[in-house]
């Protein structure tokens, strides 16, 4: 629990020395221009909540991996990774405390979406039910530094998954049902996107944004949390294969 | 306490193989430690001396427990450094040689409170801490500048401090004093000295004679991956094996004459005009005095071999320092 506070302080530090970090938050405001744009075109404003919380789930999502991607490569690069290594620190804990500022961070995304709707479309915007809105939004942070682990580990398991960073991340904004809920995808994609807990986290962000009654809040919530702690396990595991590994080869200061 | 050793490396080796993309099995390439024996007893300081590619950094990684050994076992302050890390980890230190290491973006102090809490270490414990670590290694009035901003000799001083940071029993330093100019590396020296008076273990690999023979109470060298002559007696047997008799004002016939002593290497004509007799054993150079003094060759001083000469000797012959 410490760990993941040393984790957080520091990734703190980070930010403010370098805010160069946070450009993701760019593109959301554009974003969600694009979106609402279409939207009120087509005189569809029941579909503004989507289009006001598609663009902050894709921050969170985006955001949270690149740190979390990049981790170990930048240890390595200060050369700091095999002294981190040596000390008696477990490092799961410490790298996702860093995640997890970020994804808080992040969140940025929806206040900066937010705003674009109210203040430049306009677009009436209510909580109809914060309680659930509040807590989806705990839950999907925790369950996204839990699963963004899991990058930390592949990149430095697999070189050629950095390839594919940048288009990683589309599959799952599809399978999340960010923009589009999972309920309107091809029948063949739907089991899949079970297993997302975004798509989970984007369905009740959407309800709890609409005043109809949510249907079965709890077990959904439940869904996000079980989702994000499967996810954290494997990022846990995954890192200690990784260590061990590394320990074998020598590739702690080298390339993987 | 046991009074076993704080480091006790009993055949050691380490391989480092690469393995081609599909291959099955990978391919062995490098010995980086070929059955390394090593004993290093609390409160010594122990110079590693070798040179480029000898496997000192590898054994400084092994002990550090970033590494995990081919073969043979390692034990580290009683702990074993394959089953259990953990307890390794938390009685050492490390400072590993060169510029990178640190966090630059953050400063001094930041540096070590993230550092000291890697260790466990928080609140006023970990804040006294790094006041007496700061005050003693003189970075209190920088400890709030980025690292990034330091010069070399001052980046070396927030190492050797978060080195310190969780008061290990053994200090790993490898090459110190690597990059630093002729005055950072003395006052380094100078530290390695008080720390050694604190009772701290040290070990510490370099490829400067000087620096090993001033700041270390034993030596051992390292070249291939083997290590020759850990055992002090050995050592201490090659220092007087290897005897010199400097003389001046030898006259032609007398130095033919000492030439011919058995057990006389070499003879070699120093800069300053003394003749210098090289001798295999004390007997021989005994022989070789009582030969001077018989032809009354008066000015004769007797001096022993730095490390250096026993390291070209050591290393002479295989490849070392060879200069091309
Ligand atoms: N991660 C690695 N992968 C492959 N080979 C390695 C690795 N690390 C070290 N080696 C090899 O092992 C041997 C010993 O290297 P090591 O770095 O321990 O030497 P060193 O004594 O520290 O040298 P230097 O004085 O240059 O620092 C070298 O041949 C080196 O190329
Ligand atoms: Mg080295």
């Amino acid at each position: 629990m410490r760990l993941l506070l040393t984790g957080a302080a520091y990734q703190l530090r980070l930010l403010r020395r370098s805010p160069g970090d946070l450009i993701a938050l760019a593109t959301t405001p554009l974003l969600t221009v694009v979106f609402l744009a279409v939207v009120e075109h087509n005189g569809r404003p029941d579909l503004a909540v989507n289009a006001v919380l598609a663009p902050a789930l894709i921050a969170l999502w985006g955001m949270s991996l690149l740190i979390a991607g990049d981790m170990i490569d930048a240890e390595r690069a200060t050369g700091t990774f095999e002294v981190l290594v040596a000390t008696p620190a477990r490092l799961w804990p410490l790298f996702t405390g860093r995640v997890l500022v970020v994804t808080v961070v992040s969140l940025l995304g929806l206040v900066e979406s937010w705003l674009v709707a109210t203040v430049v479309f306009g677009v009436p915007l209510r909580v109809a039910h914060p309680g659930l809105f509040a807590v989806t939004l705990l839950a999907t942070v925790l369950a996204m530094s839990g699963h963004a682990g899991v990058m930390t580990s592949l990149f430095v398991l697999s070189r050629s998954a950095r390839i594919f960073q940048n288009s990683l991340s589309f599959p799952f904004y599809v399978l999340g049902g960010v923009l589009v809920p999972v309920a309107l995808l091809p029948a063949f994609l739907r089991p899949v996107s079970t297993v997302v807990f975004l798509s989970w986290s984007a369905d009740l962000l959407r309800d709890s944004l609409r005043p109809a009654a949510p249907d079965s809040p709890v077990l959904r919530v439940g869904m996000v949390l079980g989702l994000g702690a499967a996810g954290a396990a494997l990022s846990w595991w995954l890192l200690s294969v990784v260590l061990r590994r590394a320990r074998r080869t020598g590739s702690i200061a080298l390339g993987g | 306490m046991t009074e076993s050793p704080c480091i006790e490396i009993e055949g050691l080796t380490r391989t480092f193989s690469h393995r081609i993309f599909l291959a099955r099995r990978p391919i062995t390439g490098t010995i980086a430690l070929d059955h390394v024996n090593l004993i290093v007893e609390y409160g010594e300081v122990h110079g590693l001396l070798g040179p480029n590619g000898a496997g000192k950094t590898t054994l400084c990684k092994i002990l550090a427990t970033i590494l995990l050994p081919t073969a043979g076992t390692v034990t580290v302050c009683g702990s074993d450094v394959v089953t259990d890390p953990r307890a390794v980890r938390r009685r050492i230190g490390i400072v590993l040689g060169g510029d990178r290491g640190l966090y630059g973006r953050l400063t001094a102090r930041q540096n070590l409170r993230h550092w000291g809490a890697l260790y466990g270490l928080h609140g006023t414990a970990l804040r006294s801490r790094i006041d007496e670590l700061t005050e003693r290694f003189g970075l209190t009035t920088r400890q709030h500048d980025r690292v990034e901003t330091f010069s070399r000799g001052m980046k070396q001083r927030v190492h050797l401090a978060r080195g310190l940071i969780a008061d290990p029993e053994l200090l790993l330093l490898d090459e110190p004093t690597d990059g630093l100019d002729p005055v950072a590396a003395t006052e380094f020296r100078a530290l390695v000295g008080q720390l050694r008076a604190e009772g701290r273990t040290i070990l510490l690999t370099t490829h400067n004679m000087a620096e090993a023979e001033q700041v270390c109470d034993r030596v051992s060298f390292i070249d291939n991956g083997t290590i020759l002559d850990a055992d002090p007696a050995t050592l201490s047997a090659l220092v007087s094996r290897y005897e010199r008799i400097d003389a001046l004002g030898v006259t032609e016939p007398t130095r033919a004459r000492v030439s011919t002593i058995a057990g006389v290497e070499r003879v070699e004509d120093l800069p300053d005009g003394y003749v210098r007799f090289h001798a295999t054993d004390r007997p021989a150079a005994t022989a070789v005095l009582r030969a001077l003094v018989d032809a009354e060759v008066t000015r004769i001083r007797n001096s022993e071999p730095s490390l250096e000469e026993i390291y070209l000797h050591l290393m002479g012959g295989q490849r070392g320092m060879r200069v091309d």
